[in-house]
């Protein structure tokens, strides 16, 4: 009778063990991870001196409070801050409407002529890399005299094959034709039954596509160097390049500048992360 | 016979009518791809054959551009630091992602969200910001990980603690910028894997512990066959962003000190919005997106072969 039991309880230490060593592996790393987010955090209350202070100052001393207030008013972030947020509403709003028009039609119109032939277009448009067609772009928009507008930003990208493969994946699995069908007899319009009946449904696959969406045009660097010319224009990450680039600026305001176009989406994930785990969870299982 | 085939034309043609609403959805992305993907196309092949400043007019080269690219030392340069950095950062990368994913998905775990969100947070900042960050931490003098390999050398006999010159030397940058993009991408190639592995069902698992398989036998003989298809999406995606990766080594290190980080999307830039040889620039992206081409498609057939 003590041999089993023995055994269990051996087991369970082994679990206990191997949970523990679980634990700290991911205690450790997590810290390793989160470490350069308390940097920038501190670094942008610290003084000049403080940042660069040898031993490094993991509390900041004192905390200076005005580096905000200057960064404000002495370069333009706020506009800057105001052109990104535009720039992002509009290319995400723009994405999640085409992508997922088309991902429905996709989806849900099975006998339309030609229909398996166009989806594999749209997937074929997925092998062609963004670096051969960088400069005709560029040309293209000079010639729309869209360069050094938001249109310039907003637009490209938008209608993604990726985006319109994922919205087409969800929609297919999630929306019952039941429903498409019922709304059709009761005279909905087409383009009803997808504001009324389809959007509602795929809410969780456009908000994982909306941040992934969000993440490229927020954070968007090259881009905003090659179309964006005068100040006026400029996005977060454009300002706070150039205010690195040039010496002058004081160190500590650069670190502000950082820590107000890390903040948005950083708060934004942490918000939404069960939606966008969720919607990038369905979109792979059906994928 | 004239007929059949004006009535099957009569007929397609309504069938396409009746459809028309699946035409109007789809039109934008066409419209979109015709003008800023198609045209783009066929203009910067073309343009791999001429000379093009974007002001004056273009001059054909013919092959030249090709011919010059054989010789462009830096061109090479480029492509063997692409691929130091790749080997340099996507095993650890790809390894820690898997060990993550796994460990997130386990049912036992508590605080899952946390550890999730620490692990993904990065890939959700600015690029700009990282690099500012981390040229911080990298410091020569003052930077917080050469103090700390001084603490750790003054504590350790043994351990010499000499101060590394991250960013400063041509034989580190290259490591330097690898493990930057270790920190930004593993928590982005976890939250794919783990929705990968949520997606495996359940009943294998229970299937095979009847079976009296242990928990190494499980890896082997079903997560990581299943999560095959992820593997290779991850592969593909990591091969494509190493490649045409710009911004990290733009804000970091400017491809330097001398060339050493200079990798192949900062060459492609430099080309293109520095010295505006737009024609010399395109016929070097044909090549790069040829060779990329052909290894995601060995990359996939790789997936095939091992699905028999």
């Amino acid at each position: 009778m003590t041999a089993p039991s023995s055994r269990v309880s051996r087991y369970r230490v082994e679990r206990a063990i191997t949970r523990a060593l679980a634990y700290a592996f991911l205690l450790a790393l997590a810290i390793v991870f989160v470490f350069p987010f308390y940097w920038l955090a501190i670094s942008a209350f610290k003084s000049k001196d403080a940042i660069f202070a040898l031993p490094p100052q993991f509390i900041p001393q004192p905390w200076q409070l005005e580096n905000f207030a200057r960064v404000f008013r002495e370069t333009n972030l706020v506009r800057a801050f105001f052109n990104s947020s535009i720039i992002a509403a509009g290319h995400c709003a723009l994405a999640l409407f085409l992508c997922s028009l088309a991902g429905y039609a996709f989806a849900k119109f099975p006998r339309a002529p030609g229909r398996n032939a166009l989806f594999a277009f749209v997937l074929g448009t997925m092998m062609i890399p963004g670096a051969v067609t960088l400069i005709p772009v560029f040309v293209v928009l000079c010639k729309l005299h869209a360069v050094n507008t938001y249109w310039a930003m907003i637009v490209p990208g938008t209608a993604s094959a990726f985006g319109i493969f994922w919205m087409r994946q969800y929609t297919a699995e999630s929306v019952h034709n039941d429903l498409l069908d019922a709304a059709r007899i009761d005279g909905c319009s087409e383009f009803g039954i997808y504001w009324r009946i389809v959007v509602p449904v795929i809410k969780p696959a456009m908000a994982a596509l909306g941040i992934l969406q969000l993440m490229n045009v927020w954070n968007n660097l090259m881009w905003a160097f090659i179309v964006l010319r005068t100040e006026s224009m400029y996005t977060l990450p454009l300002v706070i390049y150039l205010l690195n680039g040039e010496h002058r600026t004081p160190f500590e305001l650069i670190m502000a500048a950082s820590l107000v176009a890390t903040l948005p989406l950083v708060i934004g994930f942490l918000v939404f992360q069960r939606y966008f785990i969720r919607g990038i969870t369905a979109g792979a299982v059906k994928g | 016979m004239q007929h059949d085939v004006r009535k099957n034309r009569r007929d397609l043609m309504h069938r396409m009518w009746r459809h028309r609403h699946f035409y109007l959805f789809i039109s934008p992305f066409f419209i979109l791809f015709a003008v800023l993907g198609l045209y783009p196309l066929v203009f910067s092949f073309v343009l791999g054959f001429a000379r093009w400043d974007g002001l004056t007019d273009i001059r054909w080269l013919g092959l030249a551009n090709f011919e010059n690219l054989i010789h462009d030392e830096l061109f090479f340069t480029a492509l063997w630091n692409t691929l130091i950095i790749g080997l340099l950062y996507i095993p650890p990368m790809f390894i820690g992602a898997f060990v993550f994913a796994v460990l997130l998905n386990a049912s036992w775990l508590r605080m899952r969200g946390i550890f999730r969100a620490a692990f993904f947070l990065p890939s959700v900042t600015p690029m700009v910001v990282v690099a500012i960050v981390f040229s911080l931490l990298y410091g020569q003098e003052a930077g917080l990980l050469n103090y700390l390999i001084a603490r750790v050398g003054a504590w350790l006999p043994g351990v010499e603690g000499k101060a590394v010159p991250w960013l400063v030397s041509e034989q580190w940058s290259k490591i330097s910028v690898a493990i930057l993009l270790v920190w930004r991408w593993t928590g982005y190639n976890m939250v794919l894997m783990l929705a990968g592995l949520q997606g495996i069902s359940d009943e294998y698992y229970e299937a095979a512990r009847i079976e009296g398989a242990g928990p190494l036998d499980r890896m082997r003989y079903i997560t990581l066959p299943l999560m095959r298809p992820i593997f290779v999406f991850c592969s593909i995606m990591s091969l494509i962003g190493t490649v045409y990766m710009f911004d990290e080594v733009f804000v970091l290190t400017q491809g330097g000190p001398g060339t050493s980080s200079t990798n192949f999307g900062l060459y492609l830039f430099n080309t293109s919005f520095t010295d505006f040889k737009f024609g010399y620039a395109s016929s070097m992206a044909y090549v790069v997106a040829a060779f990329v081409f052909v290894s995601s498609l060995t990359i996939l057939r790789w997936r095939r072969a091992s699905e028999t």
